[in-house]
This record gives C-alpha cells, sequence and structure tokens, in this order.
C-alpha cells in the first residue's frame, strides 16, 4: 500500500507518514479551524499528484473551488472531486459538472455514496491515480439528519471502500455536538484520529492512533491559509 | 402487465409485471440503481399510466430535475404523476405538494399519505418508493417492514403495482433476508463489480414468483442522456484479408477508429455502439495471416464474434474458420456475415452454409457493409445471442 503524509511538518514527523487504506476522525470544536486543516491537507496531497474527493454537506461545491482560488493555492481540478450536499437542498436551479457532482440533501445517503465511487472509479480506472483522499465535512452534518446506526452503516461501507482502495478517509466531526456514545461508536470505525482541543484562547492539535504513542500536542494558529504548529508541549 | 422499460428485463420476467405484484431494485451501496426506478417510471408515464412517487431523500422539485438529467421531463406529465412529499417536513421546509407527510420519522404517517394517493388513482397505476432505506433509517427497519407488507397487500387489491429502491446498506442479516426472500414477488439485484474501486455495474432476476427465472446477469452503463444500457464490453470482428470488417464496424459504430495502412487494417478497428438499449465496444482484428499473433491479443475476454466474409470469395472460407480458431471463438456465440452480397456472383446464405459445414443454429446474414445493409440485423441476432435470447 501506498504511504501518505498529512502535509503538517511536524505531525508527520512524528508519525512517520500514514498507511493507504487508513480512515481518520478530526474532531474538535467549532471555529477551531477544522475546515482549513482538512483543506491543507487535501491542497499538500494534490500538489504532490495525489487525487481527493471531498463531500461537502455545509456549503455549495463552488465555495470550497473558491476557498483554495481566493487563498491562491492552485489546484490542478482534473484531480478534485467535489460531492456537493447542499446546492439542491436551496432549490437553485444547477447541474453537474466535471468537478462537483450533486446529492440530493444530506439525508441521500444513497447519492452521496454513488458519487463518491464514480469518483473513486474515475481516478483510479481513468486517470491513473493511484493515491486518493476522501474529506468528508462534515459527518456533524450528515448526523443530524439521520440517526447514528444509519451513519454508521453508510460509513461502514465506506471506510471499507477506502481501506480496499488504499485511499486515506477524513470525516470531520464537531466536537460537542454529539453525545460521547455516539462518537465513540463511530471511533470504531477509524484507524486514527487528529484531536483539535482549546484552552483559553489556545489550540491545540494532535494525532492519536497512527502511531504507537500519541503524538504530542503542538499549539497551532491559523494563518491566513496557513496551518502554523509552534514546537510541542 | 406494466413494463419495467429496462433493456432485457422485461423479456426475462415474461413480460413485465403483473398487476398486483411488488418488484424492488435490490441496489449494493455505491451502484447507481436509483436509475432502474426512475426508468420504470418515465416509461410508463410516457404509455399514458399514472403513478405516484413517494421521495423521502429530496424534495419533490430536485427530484424532477433529477429525471433531466436522463432527458427525462416528468413535468409533462401533470396530473399522471402524483407526489408524496416524504422529505420537506423532514427538514422543515414547506412542500407545494398535496399529500404531505407531517412526520417522515412516523411510519403510521407515510402509511396514511401512501394510502391516501392509492385511492386517488386509477387501477393498475404505479406506486414507487423512491429510497426504502431511507424510510427504514427514519422509521426503523422493523416498522417499515410491516408496513410495506401492509402497503402491497393494499396495492393488491386496487391492482397496482408498487415498486421499490433500496440501498442495501449493511442492515441487520435478518433484515436483507426478509427482504431478499419473503417481502416482495421480485427481486432485481443490481450490483458492482468491484477489486479496489467499482469498475462494472450489473443487474440480475434474483427472484420473481410469477415467472420461472433462469439466473440471468447484464453488465450495464449508465447514458446521460439515455438512461439504462445493456453493456456488452467486448465484440470482436474477424475474418479474412479484404472481407470488409473496417467498413463493417464503422457502418454500425456510432464512433469508430482504425489503424491502418494504404486502408488495409495492420493493427486493429474499433467502434462503440449505442443502439436499442445496447451499449457495446467492437474490436476488429486485421486478416492477413502474418497478424495472426495480434488476432490472438485482441480476441481475449470478447463476449461474441462477428465472422466477417467476402461472399464472392469461397476460397477463403478456410482461412475464415482457422481465423475463428485463433480467436478460441468456437466456445463464443458467433455468426456469419455474409458480407458483399451486392456484388456479382455472391453466394447466397445457403450456399455458404454448405462450404462451411457448420451448424444449423449459426447464424449467417447476408450485408453490404458499405450501405449498412443487414449490418443492424447482424448486430441484433449476435446481441440476442450474448445475452441468452432464444
Amino acid at each position: 500500500m501506498e504511504r501518505y503524509s498529512l502535509g503538517i511538518e511536524k505531525l508527520d514527523k512524528n508519525i512517520n507518514g500514514i498507511r493507504g487504506g487508513s480512515n481518520i476522525m478530526i474532531i474538535g470544536p467549532p471555529m477551531s479551524g477544522k475546515e482549513t486543516i482538512v483543506n491543507n491537507i487535501v491542497y499538500k496531497g494534490l500538489k504532490m499528484g495525489d487525487a481527493a474527493v471531498i463531500v461537502t454537506t455545509r456549503e455549495p461545491g463552488e465555495n470550497v473551488v473558491d476557498w483554495f482560488n481566493y487563498n491562491n493555492l492552485e489546484i490542478p481540478l482534473d484531480h478534485l472531486g467535489i460531492v456537493d450536499c447542499v446546492t439542491k437542498t436551496l432549490g437553485v436551479p444547477t447541474s453537474d459538472t466535471a468537478t462537483i457532482r450533486r446529492a440530493s440533501s444530506p439525508v441521500d445517503l444513497t447519492g452521496i455514496g454513488v458519487k463518491i465511487s464514480q469518483f473513486l472509479e474515475e481516478f483510479w480506472m481513468k486517470k491513473n491515480i493511484r493515491k486518493t483522499w476522501l474529506c468528508i465535512n462534515s459527518l456533524s452534518t450528515i448526523l443530524m439528519y439521520s440517526n447514528i446506526q444509519t451513519v454508521f452503516r453508510f460509513l461502514h461501507v465506506f471506510t471499507g471502500r477506502v481501506k480496499a482502495s488504499g485511499a486515506i478517509g477524513i470525516y470531520v466531526v464537531e466536537d460537542g455536538m454529539h453525545d460521547t456514545q455516539a462518537v465513540a461508536t463511530l471511533k470504531q470505525l477509524f484507524d486514527g484520529v487528529i484531536e483539535i482541543r482549546q484552552e483559553n484562547d489556545i489550540y491545540l492539535i494532535r494525532t492519536t492512533g497512527l502511531n504507537q504513542k500519541p503524538s504530542p500536542w503542538y499549539e497551532y494558529t491559523i494563518e491566513g491559509a496557513e496551518l502554523v504548529l509552534k514546537d510541542g508541549e | 402487465m406494466v413494463e419495467t422499460g429496462i433493456p432485457k428485463l422485461d423479456e426475462y420476467l415474461n413480460g413485465g409485471i403483473p398487476k398486483g405484484k411488488s418488484l424492488i431494485y435490490f441496489n449494493h451501496p455505491g451502484v447507481e440503481g436509483d436509475v432502474f426506478g426512475m426508468q420504470t417510471l418515465y416509461h410508463n408515464l410516457v404509455k399514458g399510466g399514472t403513478c405516484v412517487y413517494v421521495t423521502s431523500s429530496s424534495n419533490p422539485e430536485t427530484l424532477k430535475d433529477q429525471f433531466k438529467e436522463f432527458g427525462w421531463n416528468i413535468r409533462q406529465f401533470g396530473e399522471r404523476l402524483l407526489m408524496v412529499d416524504g422529505y420537506s417536513s423532514l427538514i422543515g421546509a414547506l412542500s407545494t405538494e398535496n399529500y404531505v407527510v407531517s412526520d417522515p420519522e412516523n411510519i403510521d404517517s407515510m402509511t396514511e399519505m401512501i394510502d391516501r394517493a392509492m385511492k386517488d388513482v386509477p387501477k393498475g397505476s404505479i406506486i414507487m418508493v423512491g429510497s426504502l432505506s431511507t424510510i427504514m433509517d427514519l422509521c426503523g427497519e422493523e416498522k417499515t417492514l410491516d408496513a410495506v407488507k401492509m402497503w402491497n397487500k393494499m396495492a393488491m387489491v386496487k391492482e397496482h403495482v408498487f415498486i421499490y429502491n433500496f440501498t442495501a446498506w449493511p442492515y441487520d442479516e435478518s433484515t436483507l433476508k426478509s427482504i431478499k426472500n419473503e417481502i416482495f414477488n421480485c427481486v432485481i439485484s443490481i450490483g458492482g463489480i468491484a477489486e479496489r474501486v467499482i469498475f462494472g455495474q450489473y443487474f440480475g432476476v434474483l427472484k420473481a414468483d410469477w415467472s420461472k427465472v433462469e439466473v440471468h446477469s447484464m453488465l450495464f452503463r449508465i447514458l446521460r442522456p439515455g438512461g439504462i444500457r445493456i453493456y456488452i464490453p467486448k465484440i470482436l470482428v474477424t475474418g479474412p484479408f479484404n472481407a470488409g470488417k473496417s467498413s463493417f464496424i464503422h457502418s454500425l459504430s456510432t464512433r469508430a477508429v482504425s489503424v491502418d495502412r494504404l486502408g488495409t487494417t495492420i493493427a486493429l478497428d474499433h467502434g462503440h455502439i449505442d443502439y436499442k438499449g445496447f451499449s457495446a465496444d467492437i474490436f476488429g482484428t486485421p486478416g492477413q495471416e502474418r497478424f495472426d499473433p495480434i488476432i490472438r491479443m485482441i480476441s481475449g475476454e470478447a463476449m461474441g464474434i462477428f465472422l466477417v466474409v467476402d461472399s464472392t470469395l469461397p476460397k477463403d472460407f478456410i482461412r475464415a474458420k482457422q481465423m475463428l480458431e485463433i480467436t478460441k471463438g468456437y466456445g463464443l456465440p458467433y455468426i456469419i456475415v455474409a458480407n458483399k452480397q451486392d456484388l456479382p456472383g455472391a453466394l447466397s446464405v445457403d450456399e455458404i452454409r454448405n462450404h462451411f459445414n457448420i451448424p444449423e443454429d449459426v447464424p449467417i446474414v447476408s450485408t453490404v457493409a458499405t450501405s449498412k445493409k443487414g449490418i443492424y440485423e447482424a448486430f441484433d441476432i449476435l446481441v440476442e445471442k450474448i445475452t441468452g435470447g432464444n
């Protein structure tokens, strides 16, 4: 299996690469910059020639592309697939593009699943790309519309697909939005967690499960579109 | 009978679904199975039927737009298409539909609306559940299946045909078992060929209690616009030098390319055809003996063979039979394309059969590839043999 790196130097050094087929949850409080972190990981991956599928449940697909443009991060659009679960719920007439395919709603797990599979097939079979990131941003929105068993079943299938295709799955979860039991249930499906916590005005990040020991907590700041880590505790 | 409108499927089901019966499209996750239900619905609306669509994972307007991707305008059918809106209340949106499920997480609320809609449509209508899995997710597996049994009974009395789309997420073993074996009159399985990714899709009849089912599985593709097409990944066209193989492929194909030199194929021809619900890739071999190693390479994994011969040149028929051996075509469905029938001295089909000494059941079709005469007939016959028709 291929090995991947997060593109976050200090964490990468600590975990020494991630095995292809791993599924990782990123969990942290609201407004802690999870999205920027995920976009950074995707951006670094794309730069290395990987492909990425982003499932967006909170904002239209176009906004995801705009984020990269706005921050002057040039991305190869033919390596990017976006599954947009928002636009169709807004009642705006719309159609799919080569990069953006739209599911009916965050409830439409069947449709989301089909579109993920289509992108994975396209990258693997047609474009011959062997490394792909699948990012679901966020599981929390999906959990607002469907119960935990339903989401678990959905993830059971797709974490399996990630394993089979040697990709990396990243799943964003809002801390504090779900009961601890729900989070614990979901954690069973993941190989590792990127944890974010807030102490007073300071944000800290670490990984668990991706190496024998959890990484140290690193203080970080978001500067523009950059994630900047300070030295570990 | 209500037709499914899916190529080949109605044939496998002995003409379609009898009134009062239920059918479920049992989709494996990640496979685009929803289109089956949509195609069935559209097919019947076009034929003048009345349909009820129960939506549970998208609002009715979004759903109507989804049909448009396939070139199907379902807004034109007006009151012949009723919507039961089991989605809007879930997200707290207003609905403009007449049948709105007030509490999509309560199966009784769903039953109430389905029952009302069923009473408002004429006998023999189609009731289509857009996503049974979503309803199960919202209302619970057991409760939903109990309700489904009741809906099927209600439909039977009214002679409606009930059609369900269902995504087989990893539910309870017992739930999946009863869906596959007990609750529905007919189960169509729609799956993916997966290795590291899903790279092919197929469907097959698991059960149909009104007809004797021999297990068939068909590869399919989805065209936008167009909908479901049976997909045949490889049909081989072979035959002696200058028999008209390339002309045959170019005449038949929607698009085609040849690798040739001075008009003679030296590597291969490739064509793609979309015709009458079928989508096929066609590969042509060169004819000259010095290319025999290439022929072997090209012919692997073919599903059927057109053996093209020049009807005026019986001396080449031995070479033709030899080529069939090289391609290992004897085990596959094949037909003989008796080409150049417009030229003087062309042998008749019977004469060619005598020369070839082949079994009676190998069809010989006379063609003039350059003017497309007989080529679609040849395609129909071979595809029928490949897809297990009579």
